[in-house]
């Protein structure tokens, strides 16, 4: 155990001095603060608006139209996209290196005639990117919460803190999705900059590429059944998209955050246990994705020629 | 110490290591010699137990490489060739972190102590991408003394030195074999470093082990050859430069 941990700090130390690294973490926090405060501006903006409606309706003795509907976690909501975009490249990038920098520096075989085994210089990594993935999302969420009382003077019910703390642990799984890709990809690939090309090109595809693809099929079923009269509202997911996007985790989560930060119209009133019954299916998803990889990774790690 | 029984090293149709048998004992420093390519590198993995042997076994103080890695991996020292380290981390912290992966729990001492056996405490705080090669073959070296092991294998430790840091390498490695009474297995292609530090030596040859013995009994035996050079060609062939 303490071979892990010791692993594990000395990961967390290489990152923290990875300017890199830094960059794209501070860059993480700065642009997920600044779309709170973009998407906390825009909410009083509407209320605002609102506010002068009633005023005028008011003053020409109408009836004033009903107050628009406010879920004050939707001002949160972007951050779910910094995740999506930002945070699974972060998480890719502590990866993709982490056993081909090992190979070249002659420090893997130095490791490994330790008392150590090779799933524990895996694990070791993992706690190591555990501890650097949890504290960035923590900080994160704490700066945005802290944001989001100051700007918003509103201090969150149980709930909504619940409603965090479970989108903190989905995002977490989910940028530890993308690790223990890159991770994967970094023990069996012999080349560092190839193993971050297909790190990349896997984001692409699950981040960008199924997403448009469903999006475009959703279109596209909306504009037949509304050139037939049978629709005449676009649907949020049609059958066909929703079988699509079921490949992509970087869909998933987006739906599963925006549900938990009410910022989807369809989830947004629900309660949280019933939301969660809901989204157990896409909640056992990401989990199963993560479990999956990993199973691979302690798999390929038993084999010798993780050295060469 | 070391022994060895038909140690061999198969990749597909490939023969690395072919029935190697040694028997190398308690506090020798030991020079294994050999063209490129000969199988060196090989039977040094499977004695430390990073690569299985195909059959065959190997026993460290009598334990089983295979069988018991992990006691085995405990009581080892290693220096791979060219070995980097962890350029970013600082040598103290590179050799923290190495200390407490050998078991060290305050790894410090040892540190200090072993930093001031290779007069490198003045650079204890550099971080280790900066050094020469020399220096960073002695961090890599206390790395791998750590520990106190029982056995310190070297892959070729002085290739690519100049002749002040093989002068250095080889005074360590003399002082550890002499005062931790450590036996030393070393990789090398250098003659003449093997003439100045080795108290026996093999020679291996396309996979197979041609010689195992002290050096001064080899002397004897090739009486009639001036240096190790001449009776190194004369026993692993190849054209003499």
């Amino acid at each position: 155990m303490s071979g892990r941990v010791a692993i594990a700090q000395k990961e967390w130390r290489i990152a923290s001095r990875d300017s890199v690294f830094l960059v794209m973490a501070i860059l993480f926090l700065i642009m997920s603060i600044a779309s709170v405060y973009i998407g906390s501006s825009t909410k009083s903006a509407e209320l605002k608006a609102y506010a002068d409606i009633v005023q005028v309706a008011r003053q020409q003795g109408g009836t004033a139209p009903a107050a628009p509907l406010i879920y004050p976690l939707e001002m949160l909501a972007n951050i779910v996209d910094y995740i999506v975009m930002i945070g699974a490249v972060l998480a890719i990038f502590l990866g993709y290196n982490a056993f081909h920098s090992e190979r070249e520096n002659g420090t893997l075989r130095i490791l490994l005639t330790h008392p150590l085994t090779q799933k524990d210089v895996v694990m070791g990594k993992l706690l190591g990117a555990i501890g650097m993935i949890g504290m960035l999302l923590a900080a994160t969420f704490a700066f945005n919460l802290l944001l989001f009382i100051a700007v918003d003077k509103l201090v969150p019910n149980t709930e909504e803190v619940a409603r965090l703390a479970i989108c903190l642990v989905m995002a977490f799984t989910y940028m530890m999705m993308f690790y223990s890709g890159a991770l994967w990809v970094s023990l069996k690939a012999r080349d560092g900059g190839f193993a971050f090309l297909i790190m990349m090109i896997v984001w692409i595809f699950f981040s960008f590429v199924i997403p448009q693809l469903a999006d475009t099929q959703r279109n596209y079923a909306f504009a037949i059944s509304n050139l037939s009269g049978l629709v005449t509202k676009m649907p949020s997911e049609t059958a066909a998209s929703h079988l699509i996007n079921l490949f992509s985790p970087a869909a998933q989560f987006t739906n599963l955050g925006n549900a938990l930060l009410q910022a989807d119209a369809d989830n947004a009133p629900l309660r949280l246990g019933v939301l969660l019954i809901r989204q157990t299916p896409v909640i056992l998803y990401l989990l199963g994705c993560n479990l999956a990889l990993l199973i691979l990774l302690f798999h390929s790690a038993k084999r010798e020629e993780v050295l060469e | 110490m070391l022994v060895t029984h038909k140690l061999t090293k198969k990749y597909q149709n490939f023969t690395a290591v072919d029935g190697v048998d040694l028997n190398i004992r308690e506090g020798a420093i030991f020079g294994f010699l050999g063209h490129n390519g000969a199988g060196k590198t090989t039977t040094l993995s499977m004695l430390t137990t990073l690569l299985k042997p195909t059959s065959g076994s190997a026993e460290i103080d009598g334990i089983d490489v295979v069988k018991e890695f992990l006691k085995v991996r405990g009581m080892i020292g290693y220096l791979p060739e060219n070995v980097r380290l962890y350029g970013d981390l600082t040598v103290w912290e590179n050799l923290v972190f190495f200390g407490k992966l050998s078991g060290l729990r305050h790894p410090g001492d040892s540190i200090k102590e072993i930093l001031k056996t290779l007069t490198f405490t003045e650079w204890t705080n550099a971080k280790v991408k900066t050094l020469s090669k020399g220096m960073r073959q002695r961090v890599g070296i206390a790395q791998a003394i750590l520990h106190h092991p029982k056995v310190l294998f070297l892959d070729e430790p002085t290739s690519g030195l100049d002749p002040q840091g093989t002068l250095d390498i080889r005074n360590i490695l003399l002082k550890v074999n002499a005062d931790w009474g450590t036996t030393v297995f070393m990789n090398t292609h250098l003659l003449s470093e093997v003439t100045k530090i080795c108290t026996d030596v093999g020679i291996i040859s396309h996979g197979k082990l041609l010689i195992a013995e002290p050096l001064n009994q080899l002397e004897q035996r090739y009486s009639d050859c001036k240096s190790l050079e001449e009776i190194y060609f004369q026993i692993a062939g190849g054209n003499e430069v």
